[in-house]
């Protein structure tokens, strides 16, 4: 009998709940509308096409289909793993991704503070258009800009070093010029563009702080450290987050641009590997399960960056 | 909280503007995509007007690479529509990366009714699609069409899956290969075209440390090169060393060509011209263009590769320099006293017909019907020369070019779609006033009396076909770093066995097993 009641009551419960949810349902039907087309546009283009990675457990022959192919399981991923290349690939994509969130993430931050600083408005926004500029350049034009002041038959820095004296250095071909070249494109092309956010941010500050700071003696540098850089730091932080789950993004056209013989032991990525296994070479299958575990190391190193963001008593992305 | 607001309101605005353009890059694709469907309406326009005739025209897709950088005029489309009774699209795509969109057209079963392959590499990736007979075999047809009849057979074994064929080759001279030099600077130095190595090293050596412009400053260097093994200097001067193509035989087994000592003799070749200084520094980075202007704008003197080129070289060199003089040259002999050049296996593309795409025998026939009269002199000419009296003329029997850079613009693009070669079309041969292009034609026959050709085209590895491609980037990779110092002996044998290992072995295997 008693458990009987005990159930009805879950049930009438449960009921409950529902309706209730119907209620609020309704209640902001024209909200629910407004969010529509953007839930949409992710199921149709970012979760429908996930239904493709089956084809990484399959011997995917396009004129099969998904539903024909024959299902091999996890055969791919065994020969990802066990293949020689793959600890390579995966420390590059780690220490291009570590480069990246260490030397390129603070730039911005840095340059939006300086750029804060500039009292001369005119001045001010003639740098942050100059500054915005490269970030509209391909980076194959920030490439073959590089490329030719660095080549060593007539690149502008070689002969610089050489007519005083220096010998000239093999920046193209040479592996350990690979990383300091690509972070520095990075920062070349994105650092400016990086400093719009940052510098909405700082617009937000109560300029009564500064005032306050300014009576109780505070320098600029005093200004900067106690009232500007606290009150972005929700906003670094959900960059960082967001940053971290780009984190496999590095840029496979800038990456691909730079790839060469010399320097494959240290530029070879994700996505080059994808690109070259998958559509150069037509091993779909082999590449799907390629990405796939590369999305999945991204989506890992979200969660933990959100938890560690909540650990530190900040808002997370969810 | 306003501030708070303000920020809100910017950041929504800043992902409006990102959204804006998204939508302004899918505008523009699909911009692209009304104009095929324009073309379309246009083309049901045309065939509505014409359906009361009965010959209306038939039409279909081509896709075929695109080797200028623009997209030709439809003027010599029109041509060969008209004559071939036809409406053709053509899907042009970049050579650079016709690899991806012919695998993504593939997986995505997208493929149009007729589809050039590129080159032979490509061609065995589709090995497996086609003997699961996703392509149409062409044995049965090719004896209805009287031109089609004319390819010639030991071209067509070349390209044959399990003896059977699928595939219309596009003929090309079966060897290119020589180079091109500087002949006043030669002349300046008192020195000959090179016979031997040794010369060669000679005459890369002189033109980097003597002067050879004369002009006092050592602003000159010998060979210019770029990051291609094959289609740039190395595999030509590893024929000089009596490298075999690709595969060699060795102690009866068939092995590949980097476990030669020739191919070895070739790296240190290599490597002592990039230790002098007598080839660009940084030639494994090198682009075409960039190799090309090094040629053209006086910083090098000799240039290896197709012999042909001589003249769109000429032709960009003499606006820098008008004193500039070129010359060709193709025998050079390597160590061991004799002369050799690697060969393409008889064709230079392939097009192959879906299943998927090409629904009906009939279709299939219209389309061999089409190039059937493409393979005819009348429309071979236009493809391949352009329109009479504007891009060409008729002299002695030979096509004249009359002017080069309108014919590469509105011509040349179409010579992707030939079929077959002059000797079986009829089509018209070349007519040089520029002597060493002349020259060059008679070099390439000449080639034909010293090729060395490659063993395994008629052969099958599945290995090969699967990872052939990923293996070899280990050995590419390895030449390279070691002719620039960064890899030593050891290293690359490593590297040959690293190949063996990861599946060379197998592939080793196979091939001597299906011979």
């Amino acid at each position: 009998m008693g458990t009987s009641t005990v159930i009805q009551d879950k049930n009438t419960l449960k009921k409950k709940r529902k309706s209730e949810t119907w209620k609020k349902l309704r209640k902001n039907k024209y909200l629910y509308l407004m969010i529509a087309p953007g839930l949409i546009y992710f199921l149709i283009y970012k979760y429908l096409p996930m239904y493709g990675l089956i084809i990484s457990f399959q011997d995917y022959k396009p004129y099969q289909g998904i539903m024909g192919s024959e299902w091999v399981g996890f055969e791919h991923f065994q020969r990802l793993f066990t293949s020689p290349e793959f600890w390579m690939i995966f420390k590059n994509t780690l220490v291009l991704f570590a480069l990246q969130l260490l030397i390129y993430f603070p730039v911005p931050i840095i340059l939006s503070l300086m750029l804060n600083e500039v009292r001369h408005s005119l001045f001010k926004r003639g740098i942050q258009t100059i500054v915005y500029i490269p970030h509209f350049m391909s980076w194959v034009v920030i490439v073959s800009i590089s490329y030719v002041m660095l080549t060593l038959d007539g690149g502008i820095i070689n002969e610089i070093l050489d007519s005083i004296g220096l010998s000239k250095i093999n920046f193209l071909l040479n592996e350990d010029w690979f990383r300091p070249m690509y972070i520095l494109q990075v920062i070349w092309r994105e650092a400016g563009w990086g400093t719009i956010i940052f510098l909405a941010a700082i617009t937000a500050v109560d300029p009564q702080l500064y005032e306050a700071a300014r009576m109780d003696g505070a320098g600029r540098f005093r200004q900067m450290w106690h009232i500007t850089l606290p009150a972005i730091r929700n906003v670094i932080i959900i960059l960082l987050i967001l940053k971290i789950g780009d984190v496999l993004e590095l840029g496979f056209e800038h990456v691909y641009l730079l790839l060469n013989s010399s320097n494959r032991n240290v530029a070879e990525i994700f996505d080059t590997y994808v690109y070259v296994a998958g559509l150069q070479q037509g091993q779909f299958s082999y590449s799907t399960a390629v990405g796939f575990f590369k999305g999945g190391v991204g989506l890992v190193l979200v969660v933990f960056a959100n938890w560690l963001a909540k650990k530190f008593n900040e808002e997370g992305i969810y | 909280m306003s501030n708070m607001k303000r920020f809100l309101a910017l950041i929504i605005m800043i992902l409006f503007a990102i959204v804006l353009t998204a939508c302004g890059d899918s505008s523009e694709e699909s911009g692209g995509g009304d104009n095929t469907s324009n073309n379309d309406t246009e083309e049901n326009a045309n065939s509505d007007e014409e359906s009361d005739e009965s010959d209306e025209a038939y039409s279909f897709t081509i896709m075929a690479n695109l080797h200028t950088p623009e997209v030709p005029d439809e003027k010599v489309l029109n041509k060969i529509e008209e004559a071939t009774n036809t409406d053709v699209e053509i899907q042009w795509v970049p050579d650079n990366n016709y690899e991806d969109r012919l695998n993504t057209a593939f997986a995505t079963s997208s493929l149009p009714q007729a589809v050039f392959m590129k080159n032979q590499t490509t061609f065995l990736q589709f090995r497996e699609a086609i003997e699961d007979e996703q392509f149409w075999e062409l044995d049965d047809y090719l004896d209805e069409f009287e031109n089609l009849k004319k390819l010639k057979e030991n071209v067509q074994d070349n390209t044959r899956v399990n003896g059977k064929l699928y595939t219309l080759y596009q003929g090309r001279p079966l060897s290119r290969q020589g180079i091109i030099y500087r002949k006043d600077w030669a002349d300046n130095l008192g020195l000959a075209a090179p016979t031997t190595t040794d010369e060669f090293m000679e005459m890369a050596r002189a033109f980097t440390e003597d002067d050879p412009d004369g002009n006092g400053k050592d602003d000159t260097f010998g060979v210019t090169d770029r990051s291609d093994l094959v289609y740039g200097a190395f595999k030509t001067v590893a024929s000089w060393f009596g490298t075999p193509n690709e595969w060699g035989e060795k102690d009866g087994q068939l092995l590949p060509e980097f476990m030669f000592d020739e191919y070895k003799q070739t790296m240190d070749f290599f490597k002592e011209m990039h230790e002098n200084g007598y080839i660009n520094q940084d030639f494994p980075v090198t682009s075409k263009t960039d190799q090309q202007e090094f040629f053209k704008n006086g910083s090098a003197g000799i240039y290896v590769g197709s012999m042909g080129d001589v003249i769109s070289l000429y032709n960009d060199a003499v606006a820098i320099n008008p004193e500039v003089e070129f010359d060709v040259h193709n025998q050079v002999k390597g160590p061991h006293g004799e002369f050799g050049i690697w060969a393409i296996p008889g064709f230079g593309n392939l097009v192959m017909f879906p299943k998927s795409s090409v629904e009906t025998e009939d279709d299939l026939r219209k389309i061999l019907a089409f190039f059937d009269k493409m393979m005819t002199p009348e429309v071979a000419n236009t493809a391949y020369w352009g329109i009479e009296g504007e891009h060409y003329e008729v002299v002695d029997g030979f096509a004249k070019v009359l002017d080069s850079e309108v014919s590469e613009r509105e011509v040349k693009p179409y010579q992707a779609i030939e079929i077959g070669e002059a000797e079986t079309s009829g089509r018209y041969e070349g007519y040089f006033e520029y002597e060493p292009k002349a020259k060059s034609e008679e070099l390439f026959k000449d080639n034909e009396n010293y090729l060395i050709e490659n063993p395994t085209v008629p052969l099958y590895s599945e290995t090969f076909v699967q990872d052939g491609a990923r293996l070899q980037q280990i050995i590419t990779d390895a030449t390279y770093n070691y002719i620039i110092g960064q890899l030593d002996e050891a290293g690359f044998e490593a590297a040959v066995e690293n190949w063996q290992s990861q599946g060379g072995d197998k592939i080793i295997e196979e091939f001597n097993a299906s011979e």
